[in-house]
């Protein structure tokens, strides 16, 4: 049964259907919206903001509406790719089918399988700094707290995501489904509470609440001048504030937040049926679009309400502390996270409110982590239909566990999680969980650029636009400026002089952990093809094109 | 001796598919070739008459205008190849058609027998000299008189309700029939109906389990050859994200009883997967028709009782 073939009768019929399988309406924008939105977590871009203290002189705003442009062109590449190829498998499948199999593989694998599991920890330290060390902190668990900084305690949370993860897929992402729905709107709700706090909140008002509560929680006294003073040395005044090469050096920051409305791309063949191209634009861009105005919204708020150079110090005492170019004694609570929500919750003085508030914004990220190994398993699920990994890893139990897709994820990400607990250096590989995907999503894009060439009974065959621009599919030109913004991204990572993301070369740690990932994948790749070529299978074969005349 | 078969299933129409499905033969070098069902077209796509060498026709919400007969006939081709059945008619014509259904009964009468009837003739020209064996079952979707047209292919057996000798000992039982869909298709009928249908035509087998194969248009439910977006019986809509098993228990029930070599199956074009019952290997290879692409299995059978290799395809 296909699942949108069927549309409801204009006013002259365009389509006359019969009884057939599979004449359904599309799952609703609705649907695709909130998995977009979810993605370009608004939590993610403000955890990720803190990486903007690294390029002081670049300009937020501009960053993040030069940025966003870019994605736009991103959402039409993986909408077309979709509406043509709706596969689960996303990328994988779509470069195995129109590079080649070796290609879709070692890019696939690491972009949505391997480099999945630093994302473990990442979101387990998001999660915790964010919302839970808050909480415990307001309920007077300070201990607790502390201990979650520990290293004990990020391995712990970080175990404590990979549970989650695998429990989710494997039984209960029907009843997830549903409170991701819930999530959705509680957690706008508590955000609509935030902002109407910040709003009629005085920056006067906001800073006898903040050293109140500094007071209350770390001992710290007049916490708010003393943040500004220790921590926001050479920080902005404006999230206007910038020159135009340092805005475009944020760029690569911003892209850990906003590349992400397209990660559903692995799922969209099997649930959604997805090949109305631009309803599939509109799910995208809208999930991206409005995850980006609520950003903007509440960096306005900041602005007014706590002020930028204070909100960039309290970043800047963080993340000094994490890369030791600041003294823990001289920042509140010797560098402890100071989260964004927490501080608007801190506005009231009352810790029943402050808790409650911070739990319903939590929801946001909590109706989104759960999915984490969803897309993975689809990516290795088509990697084993395709025959370059061994047939038991797509088995499931027969209570329908993809136990063997599960255990791929759940036991590296357990290794990796103790590396990102336990060796300091690894948290500074953070922005490698980016880039290793933007490498897939800039091959993906030029699978699409050559795709009326490379493809062409596809692209022929799908219901693309087909407009051209001197000449060329106006779409492949999309791709093509899409995929240079991709490769941008991709040499400021990796040619980064002065080691602002700290992931180029010279993180002797990231090129080493970069390599063994996509060595990995080579390496399955080539033994895949050795096996299956003594077994009389081709790889190669699996997508080749049967003639049609 | 090896036998390797080749089955896909759920071409709906598509012109390319099907080309791809005969010309398979060669390009995968197989004994048999078994298609699993769902030959016909879901829809008609009205070309319309715009007058002065004009026509207009919209598909997947996309309007696209054609000038003059070259640009029409390559459009035409695209709708084919796409599954749908593409005819030229003025708007009074689709307004006609609109008003009446019975005519419009008629056109997919008309349109369904004679896209079979040229497949059945591009089968007799490709593969009429070769030693390839050609088994074609119709599924839920398509009206019986297609069994009537692919009868009269020099090198298609029909594969409905029969029990086909295949090289090598083994046998393949087809039916086509499925378990009861929202759509209230031609072929459908409730499970113990269709238990009963199915293990009718497995007591005509003479091969041992071991070297049986069924081709089974409906997967076996509760599995992963059988998930499908859930939806709504009544408006017809996909709720959400949210999958449900739509296979049928009762070939579920046959596999498990009899416990054939191989199982192979279609029907729901999402769930490209393969899985094990018991002893049984059970292949729902998927459908991607209307990207033109035909999705399938290379089976190769090692000539006594054990599948020895299959890989699932995309070409």
């Amino acid at each position: 049964m296909a699942t949108n073939a069927g549309t409801q009768p204009p006013a002259e019929q365009t389509l006359f259907v019969r009884k057939a399988s599979g004449l359904v309406k599309g799952w609703s924008t609705g649907d695709g919206f909130r998995y977009s939105f979810f993605s370009t977590n608004i939590f993610l871009g403000i955890w990720g903001f803190l990486y903007a203290v690294f390029i002081p002189g670049g300009s937020v705003f501009w960053s993040i509406i030069i940025t966003t442009l870019f994605v736009l062109l991103e959402v039409v590449v993986y909408s077309g790719l979709i509406s043509a190829m709706p596969r689960a498998g996303g990328d994988y499948v779509w470069q195995s089918r129109v590079f080649h199999s070796s290609v879709g593989f070692i890019f696939g694998a690491t972009g949505w399988w391997f480099i999945l599991w630093l994302w473990i920890p990442i979101y387990a330290a998001l999660c915790v700094n964010s919302f839970i060390k808050p909480i415990l902190r307001i309920l007077g668990a300070g201990g607790s707290a502390d201990w979650l900084a520990s290293k004990n305690g990020v391995f712990v949370a970080s175990l404590a995501t990979i549970a989650l993860a695998t429990y989710l897929v494997a039984v209960g992402m029907k009843t997830y489904a549903r409170f991701q729905k819930w999530a959705l709107w509680i957690g706008l709700a508590g955000c609509a509470v935030a902002a109407i706090l910040l709003l009629v909140t005085t920056k006067a008002h906001f800073i006898t609440a903040f050293n109140r509560e500094a007071l209350h929680l770390y001992g710290t006294k007049d916490a708010y001048a003393a943040t500004i003073k220790n921590a926001g040395a050479g920080m902005p005044s404006s999230m206007f504030a910038g020159t135009f090469k340092e805005t475009l050096k944020l760029i690569p920051v911003m892209a850990f937040w906003l590349l992400w409305p397209v990660w559903g791309a692995t799922l969209y063949g099997e649930v959604r049926g997805a090949k109305d191209f631009r309803k599939n634009i509109y799910q995208m861009a809208g999930g991206l679009l409005a995850a980006v105005a609520i950003v903007i919204a509440f960096l306005f708020l900041v602005t007014k309400t706590m002020g930028w150079a204070f909100f960039e110090s309290s970043a800047n005492g963080y993340m000094g502390v994490l890369y030791a170019y600041i003294d823990p004694s001289k920042v509140v609570g010797g560098g402890d996270y100071l989260s964004p929500t927490a501080m608007t919750a801190w506005i009231v003085n009352n810790a029943a409110f402050q808790v409650i508030l911070i739990a319903v914004i939590s929801l946001l990220v909590f109706g989104w982590w759960g999915t984490v190994f969803l897309s993975s398993t689809r990516m290795i699920f088509a990697s084993a239909f395709d025959r370059i990994l061994p047939e038991r890893v797509a088995k499931v139990t027969s209570g329908g566990v993809p136990v063997y897709a599960l255990l791929l994820m759940a036991i590296p990400s357990i290794i990796v999680s103790a590396f990102y607990a336990y060796q300091p250096s690894f948290v500074q590989l953070t922005y490698d969980a980016t880039l290793v995907i933007a490498a897939m999503f800039f091959v993906t894009g030029l699978a699409f650029m050559v795709m009326p060439w490379r493809a062409k009974a596809i692209w022929d065959n799908s219901a693309l636009p087909k407009g051209k621009f001197l000449g060329i599919p106006w779409l492949a030109v999309v791709a093509a400026i899409y995929s240079l913004f991709m490769l941008g991204n991709l040499v400021a990572w990796f040619y980064d002089k002065t080691n602002v993301y700290g992931v180029g070369y010279k993180n002797k740690n990231s090129m080493i952990f970069m390599g063994i990932l996509y060595v990995a994948a080579i390496v399955i790749w080539i033994v895949a093809w050795a096996v299956r070529k003594r077994q009389g299978m081709e790889l190669e074969a699996v997508a080749k094109e049967i003639p049609v005349e | 001796m090896k036998v390797r078969l080749f089955f896909a299933t759920d071409v709906h129409g598509s012109e390319v598919c099907w080309r791809k499905f005969i010309n398979s033969a060669k390009h995968y070098e197989v004994d048999v070739l078994i298609l699993g069902g769902d030959m016909t077209g879901k829809a008609i796509v009205p070309i319309v008459d715009e007058g002065a060498g004009r026509w207009q026709y919209t598909m997947q919400d996309v309007v696209h205008n054609m000038q003059g007969d070259d640009e029409l006939v390559l459009n035409e081709r695209l709708i084919a190849d796409h599954g749908y059945y593409p005819i030229r008619m003025t708007h009074e014509q689709v307004q006609d058609l609109t008003a009446h259904p019975e005519k419009l009964d008629e056109l997919f009468k008309r349109e369904m027998r004679g896209t079979v009837e040229r497949w059945v003739q591009f089968a007799d020209e490709r593969l009429a000299g070769t030693n390839v064996q050609c088994i074609v079952c119709p599924g839920n979707d398509d009206t019986d008189d297609i069994d009537e047209i692919l009868a009269t292919s020099k090198t298609i057996t029909v594969g409905e309700g029969n029990v086909i000798d295949m090289a090598e000992g083994y046998q393949l039982v087809s039916s086509g029939w499925t378990n009861l869909t929202p759509w209230d298709t031609p072929r459908e009928e409730d499970e113990p109906a269709l238990k009963e249908r199915i293990l009718s035509v497995v007591a005509q087998a003479t091969a041992p389990p071991d070297r049986l194969v069924l081709g089974l248009h409906a997967p076996p439910y509760d599995t992963q050859l059988d998930v499908a977006p859930k939806i709504d019986w009544e408006s017809l809509t996909v709720k959400g994200q949210d999958t449900a098993h739509v296979g049928s228990s009762a070939v579920k029930e046959v596999i498990k009883e009899v416990q054939p070599l191989l199982s192979l199956h279609g029907h729901i074009h999402e769930s490209r997967a393969a899985e094990r019952l018991g002893r049984t290997l059970a292949i729902n290879p998927g459908s991607s028709y209307v990207e033109g692409t035909l999705s399938g299995v290379v089976v190769d059978l090692d000539g006594k009782s054990k599948v020895k290799r299959y890989r699932l395809t995309m070409g």
